[in-house]
């Protein structure tokens, strides 16, 4: 039972909850342990306490200290609110929901509480709990418009379009005079009726409403837009055709205009002359406008094509666009217009050359005959168009017209980089660079090719060199502060390619975490948007951040993770097997010893010279530094992460996310399939390998997977629960159970003979299903008389020799280099650090 | 390039954008509080046209445009931001800043009622500065000491917009002689009043949205 306090106490408990509210925690824990001395089971007083325990970053404390709090008084609602905000703030949002329920029984009319349980249910996206509490909240405060507004989204988001609409509307009616004319709450909540009419489907309607609001909204475009799409919708061709004018008017550089103009203008797709004479229109009207003068280039065919791309070419490179490839290489996936784009930059380059008689006269810029010979490195340097001896000619003439052109370095750097040549690439982005201190761009270019190059440390010096400086946290944690995902995944891809796992983790660890903060940034929202009023864009949000984790930034993040799971998985695995001989030979174990000790000592120096710069910075502020210090990491080369007992189960968390939201990558299935496998997790392993083969039956790794699957399910499938194995038995038709593998991987093998990423997964499958090893090795030499550009496949076998322990591997390594003498991987390692020391100190 | 409003999807290739090019960079939440709190001002330009890599690509962001209407502005004059503008390097001599710049412009007007625009330039970046003053006609305020975070000044710019607001009001008015009684159109259609009374009406925008904790994350504000 609560005790009761004296007139004094309750006004100094008043004080407590004040002092919380300031944050003033000092004053207020004194006042608190003021009545809790006379009072010591005072509930309410001690739940107080932990929440401003709480705030000092006292977790654990508070938790024992609200549960106590709880048991001397399990009828206060103060003890339960504390209770889920204590929750809300260690973000477990489905027990703090639980809390506040129990506080809003014990105290129903509570706004605050209410107010609280509301956002969490929105932000758990309990819709149902959503609506009860918008309700409820509506009942307490009719008067204010965001209390029907935020119903309507609720009803709204919970799918329910007519509950939604006739909430937004009862409001309107008890309107007694209309809103002002400047009133954006009131415009933009009848933009979001239109809009939950328009997604009930009747454009009729929705036409009407929009109509009969149109006049004083604020939002014109909005306004155009959905005008100009229920018109066409509608099918008042002539009207719509007006509406995309109008929008065209306003802004000629939105393609989705012209399309939609040609479809309500009913004009054929082949009919070119007729479509083109839109664009020409918008032309002429808008000199400045690139769109018009592009986009006629996707349609038109044949000497229409060639005319319209010679006039593009021609006024794009005279103005030295350094676009113009960018803008036009979509093209090229028709081969006629490849070839005609090719020949149009090289007339040009010959024209304007014969005109200045070889002497351009440009003054360094990228104009004239330099912007033709930058199209053309460009040009051979593209994957559809490649050849990258021409490339490195036409960069070399470039830059001798403009020896000091960013872009010609840039993509010389490119060239490299396509050759397989990390390392030169490095150096030359890193010259390009130098060029143009004070762009970042070209200072992020340089970093992310010192990453690709392995270099790792180099590239975080090169970052600092943008970071701000003033941070005792160092360029790292600033990086990681901004939330720069590019970086962090490259610097985990790298670390995995020299072998440090545990720095990998870190990194991709550190992503999938950004992720987790862009996911609870919305959480302010719920409450913020309906205050401003905003709600077609506060929705728009909501829907997005449900598919958050569909954006390929997660994926390739989370591809890592998995895949360097997987790695531990396996290399715990093999060092448990009795043989021996699959261990790691110490060779290897003293090479990694090395790079770790190297990143350790990497790791210290960059710390130690961020502490020095921020001392510098400011003498007189060493109290940043420990605050800083209790913040510090306690394991910044994720030697922990590498050494979990689970990597599977860290696998999996990894892997969820990719097969929801992303269902459709195949590098996701497969990943799917290693996992699920390793987890003899059988069903699940099949739903991912007949997912991949749905997308391309013809990969060569869902080949492998297929046999593995079907050769592991020999042994297995006995031992399975019968409805399993009967599910599995109908559902895996890839490769039949009476299937000789041997026979069907030879098979395989033979078809696919020309593509070494296939001839490589054969053997792999060979070596699984017994093949002597020499045999092996020999079919995997003759990829290299394969005489094709890429090289990749190549690498992948070097790793497979060296995983054998095979004694041709650094047979293998030099003829690989023999046949693509550019590539890095397969060139002896650089000499030692002093002969490429950096330019600055 | 394809020049098209924001969207909130857009956002992680925005910050994107914005951390190779720049060096004042923002958390996503403070992205979010611009597309939340006025939709209507931030524009991309993307690259529709790019191949896709994956199913799940987004539109490649290759220049943005995040622009924001001043919460409390000290003159007591509405006026819109512009918090962050770049272009990459790859997508140069194309008009695309102006371009996005325009559009925000006329949404400043339109939606909010906007006077001017203001923004900051640092001193030194002789190619922004030209865009602003040669190309946009923003007149030079003053400058700003050490605005940024690494000590460099800042010149304060602003640009009127009556000509932007005189259009609409002309457009208005033709549109309403077109077709009903010529009824005025907003705050940009009332003539009858004197638009030096309306300049000096204080506004109350954003006034106690709790906000403060999303505007401290401006990092080129810290000095």
């Amino acid at each position: 039972m609560p005790q009761p306090l004296s007139a004094k106490e309750n006004s100094l408990f008043r004080q407590v909850i004040r002092n919380y509210e300031d944050k003033q925690y000092k004053r207020g824990l004194k006042a608190a342990e003021q009545i809790l001395k006379k009072n010591p089971k005072h509930g309410d007083t001690m739940a107080m306490k932990a929440l401003i325990i709480n705030s000092t970053g006292k977790t654990d404390e508070a938790f024992a200290l609200a549960k106590e709090a709880l048991t001397a008084d399990m009828k206060s609602h103060i003890c339960w609110h504390v209770y889920g905000l204590l929750y809300r703030h260690q973000k477990n949002f489905e027990e703090a929901i639980k809390a506040y329920k129990f506080a809003l029984k014990l105290e129903p009319g509570s706004p605050q509480i209410q107010r609280d349980l509301a956002f969490l249910q929105i932000q758990m996206r309990d819709y149902q709990g959503y609506i009860q509490s918008r309700t409820a909240m509506l009942q307490a405060k009719s008067q204010l418009r965001q209390n029907w507004t935020a119903l309507a989204v609720a009803h709204h988001l919970a799918g329910d379009l007519a509950q939604a609409e006739k909430v937004l509307t009862t409001y309107e009616e008890s309107l007694k005079s209309p809103p002002s004319h400047t009133d954006y709450e009131n415009s933009e909540a009848l933009m979001y009726k239109n809009s939950i009419i328009a997604e009930t489907g009747d454009y009729q309607r929705a036409l009407d409403h929009l109509e009969s609001i149109a006049k004083h909204n604020l939002d014109r475009l909005a306004v155009l837009e959905l005008r100009a799409e229920y018109l066409a919708k509608l099918g008042r061709k002539q009207e719509a055709a007006k509406a995309y004018r109008a929008l065209l008017e306003r802004n000629p550089e939105h393609s989705e205009y012209y399309n939609k103009l040609t479809e309500v203008l009913g004009l054929n797709d082949d009919d070119g002359t007729a479509r083109k004479a839109i664009y020409d229109e918008y032309v002429k009207k808008n000199p400045r406008c690139d769109a018009a003068k592009r986009l006629p280039l996707t349609f038109l065919a044949g000497n229409n094509f060639r005319e319209a791309a010679k006039t593009y070419l021609s006024l794009m490179l005279d103005k030295g666009v350094p676009s113009t490839f960018a803008n036009l290489k979509h093209l090229y996936s028709d081969p006629f217009k490849k070839q005609t784009l090719e020949s149009l930059a090289l007339e040009y380059v010959k024209e304007r050359e014969s005109q200045s008689g070889g002497e351009a006269n440009t003054e360094g810029e990228l104009k004239g005959t330099p912007a033709g010979l930058y199209y053309l490195a460009q040009h051979y340097n593209y994957s559809l168009s490649r050849d990258l001896t021409k490339a490195l000619e036409y960069v070399d003439k470039g830059l001798k017209l403009v020896p000091e052109n960013v872009e010609f370095y840039m993509t010389k750097a490119r060239i490299w980089k396509h050759h397989g040549n990390t390392r030169k690439a490095a150096e030359i982005m890193d010259q390009a660079r130098n060029l143009d201190l004070k762009d970042r761009y070209i200072n992020t270019k340089s970093a992310k090719y010192q990453l690709r190059n392995n270099e790792t440390a180099k590239a975080l010096k090169t970052m600092a060199l943008f970071t701000r400086s003033d941070s005792s946290a160092g360029p790292l944690a600033e990086l990681i502060d901004m939330q720069s995902i590019w970086y962090l995944t490259e610097d985990g891809e790298a670390s995995v390619r020299n072998g440090l796992i545990g720095l990998a983790l870190k990194r991709f660890h550190s992503v999938y975490n950004i992720f987790d903060v862009w996911q609870e940034d919305q959480f302010d929202f719920h409450s913020f948007s309906l205050r401003k009023g905003q709600i077609r864009a506060y929705v728009d949000m909501i829907l997005w951040e449900d598919k958050l984790r569909e954006h390929p930034f997660y994926t390739r993040a989370a591809l890592g993770a998995v895949a360097a799971y997987l790695g531990i998985h396996d290399s715990k695995l093999a060092t448990n097997a009795i043989n021996g001989s699959a261990n790691g030979t110490e060779e290897d174990d003293a090479e990694k010893k090395k790079a770790l000790k190297k990143a350790r000592k990497e790791a210290q120096k960059a710390e130690r010279e961020a502490a020095e710069h921020a001392a510098k910075q400011d003498p007189n502020k060493p109290k940043a530094a420990t605050s800083d210090n209790a913040k510090r990491d306690d394991d910044p080369l994720g030697l922990k992460l590498a050494s979990t007992d689970q990597p599977l189960v860290e696998a999996t968390k990894f892997l969820l996310p990719i097969l929801q939201f992303s269902p459709k990558n195949i590098d996701g299935q497969v990943a799917g399939f290693e996992v699920y496998i390793r987890r003899e997790k059988y069903l699940l392993a099949l739903r991912c390998l007949n997912a991949a083969l749905a997308i391309d039956a013809t990969n060569p790794v869902v080949h492998e997977q297929a046999v593995r699957f079907r050769k592991e399910l020999s042994s297995k499938l006995a031992s399975l629960h019968p409805k399993v194995a009967e599910v599995i038995n109908t559902e895996f038709t890839a490769i039949p159970s009476s299937t000789d593998l041997k026979k069907y991987n030879t098979e395989f093998l033979k078809q696919h003979k020309d593509s070494a990423s296939h001839v490589v997964s054969a053997v792999k499958i060979q070596k699984l299903l017994g093949e002597d090893q020499k045999t092996c090795e020999k079919a995997l030499f003759d990829i290299l008389k394969l005489k094709s550009d890429d090289w990749e496949p190549a690498a992948e076998a070097l790793g497979l020799l060296f995983q054998w322990r095979s004694s041709e591997a650094e047979a293998f390594k030099k003829a690989a280099e023999d046949t693509w003498p550019e590539v890095t991987l397969f060139q002896p390692p650089p000499s030692p650090p002093n002969a490429t020391k950096p330019a600055e100190s | 390039m394809d020049i098209r409003r924001l969207e909130p999807r857009d956002i992680p290739l925005i910050q994107h954008a914005n951390l190779e090019n720049l060096p004042e960079n923002y958390f996503m939440k403070y992205y979010l509080y611009h597309a939340l709190s006025w939709p209507q001002l931030s524009y991309v330009a993307v690259d529709v046209s790019r191949p896709k890599k994956t199913p799940y690509d987004y539109p490649k962001i290759v220049g943005y445009v995040l622009a924001k209407m001043e919460e409390e502005p000290t003159d007591g004059v509405q006026h819109g931001h512009i918090t962050s503008l770049s272009v990459m390097r790859t997508h140069r001599r194309l008009g695309i800043a102006e371009k996005l710049m325009r559009q925000s412009q006329l949404a400043m007007v339109e939606t909010f009622g906007a006077q001017y625009v203001s923004l900051h330039v640092r001193v030194s970046n002789k190619a922004a500065i030209h865009l602003y003053t040669k190309t946009l006609g923003f007149d030079q305020d003053k400058t700003e000491a050490s605005y940024y975070a690494d000590g460099e000044d800042a010149f304060s710019m602003r640009l009127d917009l009556s000509v932007i607001r005189n259009q609409i009001r002309d457009a208005a008015a033709a549109e309403s002689g077109d077709e009903d009684e010529g009824e005025p159109v907003g705050e940009a259609g009332s003539k009858a009043l004197p638009v030096r009374e309306k300049d000096l009406k204080k506004v109350k925008v954003g006034r106690g949205l709790g906000v403060q904790a999303l505007v401290e994350k401006d990092e080129s504000k810290h000095s």
